[in-house]
């Protein structure tokens, strides 16, 4: 019998960075958001008739920030702060220079690995699910867990709400 | 820091009565964080809807999240995706990982480091 190599699991993502950004000085260790109870909500509607939202945390291309890939080094003046949308019709140019995600292993030459619009409308018109909602919205990254819970969170669940969406699917990248 | 805004703001929704599934790679973010419905892809982070140029794997990467939409019976249901990144899965030991880096790596990072943060507080809601 042979076992899987001790370092095949899930990343410690959270272990990882609170010792990296230790060694880089910061002495002060982030504190992850960390909840006893889980809301839960079940469906309303079978998804084949169900207004999908989709919800992004990548960034729309800003000219004149710098590099923003693929490929980039993090680009921390891509950032954006505001909640936005944009048509699901639409071929939004949107980029992930803002965040870390891993650039020795990834290139984020292919939007459709962090950002699934095309694979979900092939699937409302496969009837998989009822449609996805007039709008996507993207989420600002913020290190505040009070910002993103008391500012952009609330503006989320309006613009949803706004859209008629009975589900929601979210994406970070 | 994607995987803990997603997971506060599924958590919102969801309290709102809004159901959500997450599709994302950092599995002990979200699952400390604690979210309703959570689809697991083991790959590198920047590729939570399935591997590049491979419509096939986003395919089906998307269809278990919307299983995992459908069939969670309660909160923390995390669903692991059957898909590997490669056989081989030494790329995990790299992200990040300060016992395979150098000391001038670490020096240069740290210099790297300082000007984000410069940039960073020049800007609104700091981040």
């Amino acid at each position: 019998m042979t076992f899987a190599p001790e370092h095949d699991v899930p990343i410690p993502y959270m272990q990882r960075t609170r010792d990296y950004y230790v060694a880089l000085g910061y002495d002060n260790p982030y504190r992850w958001a960390h909840f006893e109870d889980v809301p839960f909500t079940p469906l309303p509607t079978p998804l084949a008739q169900a207004r999908v939202a989709l919800i992004t945390t990548a960034a729309p291309y800003q000219p004149g920030v710098g590099d923003q890939g693929p490929g980039a080094p993090y680009n921390a003046a891509a950032k954006f702060y505001k909640v936005y949308s944009d048509a699901t019709t639409a071929a939004p140019d949107l980029r992930i220079s803002h965040v870390g995600y891993d650039r020795k292993h990834t290139t984020a030459e292919d939007p459709n690995t962090w950002f699934p619009l095309a694979r979900l409308r092939e699937a409302a018109a496969a009837g998989r699910i009822g449609a996805l909602t007039p709008r996507f919205h993207g989420a600002p990254t913020n290190r505040s867990h009070r910002v993103t819970l008391e500012t952009d969170a609330p503006e989320l669940l309006r613009r949803c709400r706004e859209d008629g969406a009975d589900v929601a699917v979210l994406v970070p990248s | 820091m994607c995987h803990q805004t997603v997971s506060l703001v599924a958590r919102h929704l969801e309290a709102g009565g809004l159901p959500t599934v997450i599709m994302g790679c950092a599995k002990d973010i979200v699952e400390h964080c604690g979210v309703p419905r959570f689809l697991f892809s083991d790959f590198p982070l920047g590729n939570s809807a399935g591997r590049p140029f491979d419509a096939a794997s986003q395919a089906a990467t998307l269809e278990l999240a919307l299983r995992v939409l459908e069939g969670a019976p309660s909160g923390r249901t995390t669903v692991q995706s059957p898909l590997r990144w490669r056989d081989d899965a030494s790329w995990k030991l790299d992200y990040s990982n300060l016992d395979k880096m150098t000391p001038e790596e670490i020096a240069e990072k740290r210099k790297e480091f300082d000007v984000v943060k410069e940039i960073i507080k020049t800007k609104p809601g700091r981040t």
